[in-house]
């Protein structure tokens, strides 16, 4: 359940760490709010510092603070409900950076993503995740 | 559909029903109710609350199936007899006494040396006859090579 203002951790390594989400993308119905899934549009609070050394590598920092990117939301601390009747909760909200063409930014995700986003149709991520659940 | 276990109570959890809770560390835990949700969220140990499935188990309530004592297969020595020797055979020589090894041994070693002697006395007389005779011909002139 993020809305304005909600705060999501960055597992993707495209350089940020924190980013603010300022809005969801409307779909049917999601009524300002957005779950497991959905596009936002986030603002980095927190980046990874950036460095000459590593500027030309593919670990190059993407974004810094104060950027406004899309972003879509991979981990809710809202239990979802699945089609099979269980719920199912994480520690944390989290989100995956994208680009214009939506597109992951960076080329690797470091955590647990939830298994619905291969239903809403981001398979590459959740085939990219170290694990899904 | 497969039956769960509950990570707290140690209750089944049947499809449809449950909580899945993912902590940070990305461990997964299940829960049959809220009530077990939240006394696992307020780090409560399961082993002190009389209910849970570990705590009976642990204080032997109720008609708990035993863990039968898993009985670990000891081997026994049986005996026959091997190639070459027989049972009889080998029964014979742990029978035996020290004394009438170290009888045995000593007869065997003398045998065998009296056994070299004559073998060299033998092996003497040919040697020398065998090593005057045959032309020096080389293996490649046998061949019909050049023989350098």
């Amino acid at each position: 359940m993020i809305g304005l203002k909600g705060t999501l951790n960055i597992i993707d390594n495209s350089g940020a760490l924190v980013a603010e989400c300022v809005n969801v993308l409307k779909q049917k119905v999601n009524n300002g709010w957005g779950s497991v899934g959905d596009e936002i549009v986030v603002v980095v609070q927190r980046a990874r510092p950036v460095s000459a050394a590593a500027s030309a590598s593919v670990t190059a920092v993407k974004v810094r603070r104060g950027d406004v990117r899309r972003a879509v939301i991979v981990r809710t601390r809202k239990p979802v409900r699945r089609p099979d009747g269980r719920l199912i909760r994480f520690d944390d909200n989290a989100a995956v950076l994208l680009n214009n063409k939506r597109e992951m930014l960076g080329t690797r995700i470091g955590g647990v993503v939830s298994a619905d986003l291969r239903m809403k149709g981001w398979g590459k991520i959740a085939s990219l995740a170290p694990k899904v659940i | 559909m497969k039956v769960e276990i509950d990570s707290f109570s140690g209750f089944r959890i049947y499809p449809s029903k449950g909580k899945l809770f993912v902590r940070g560390d990305s461990k997964v835990f299940r829960f049959a109710s809220s009530k077990n949700a939240s006394l696992f969220l307020q780090r409560k140990n399961p082993r002190k609350i009389a209910w849970t499935q570990v705590y009976r188990r642990m204080h032997k309530k109720g008609i708990t199936e035993e863990v039968a004592k898993k009985r670990s297969r000891r081997t026994v020595k049986h005996q026959r007899g091997i190639v070459g020797a027989d049972l009889s055979a080998i029964a014979a020589k742990r029978n035996q006494t020290a004394a009438q090894r170290s009888q045995l041994r000593l007869s065997a070693i003398q045998k065998a040396k009296t056994e070299k002697k004559e073998k060299e006395v033998k092996k003497a007389k040919p040697a020398r006859s065998t090593g005057a005779a045959g032309p020096k011909v080389s293996k490649q002139q046998m061949k019909g090579g050049k023989g350098r």
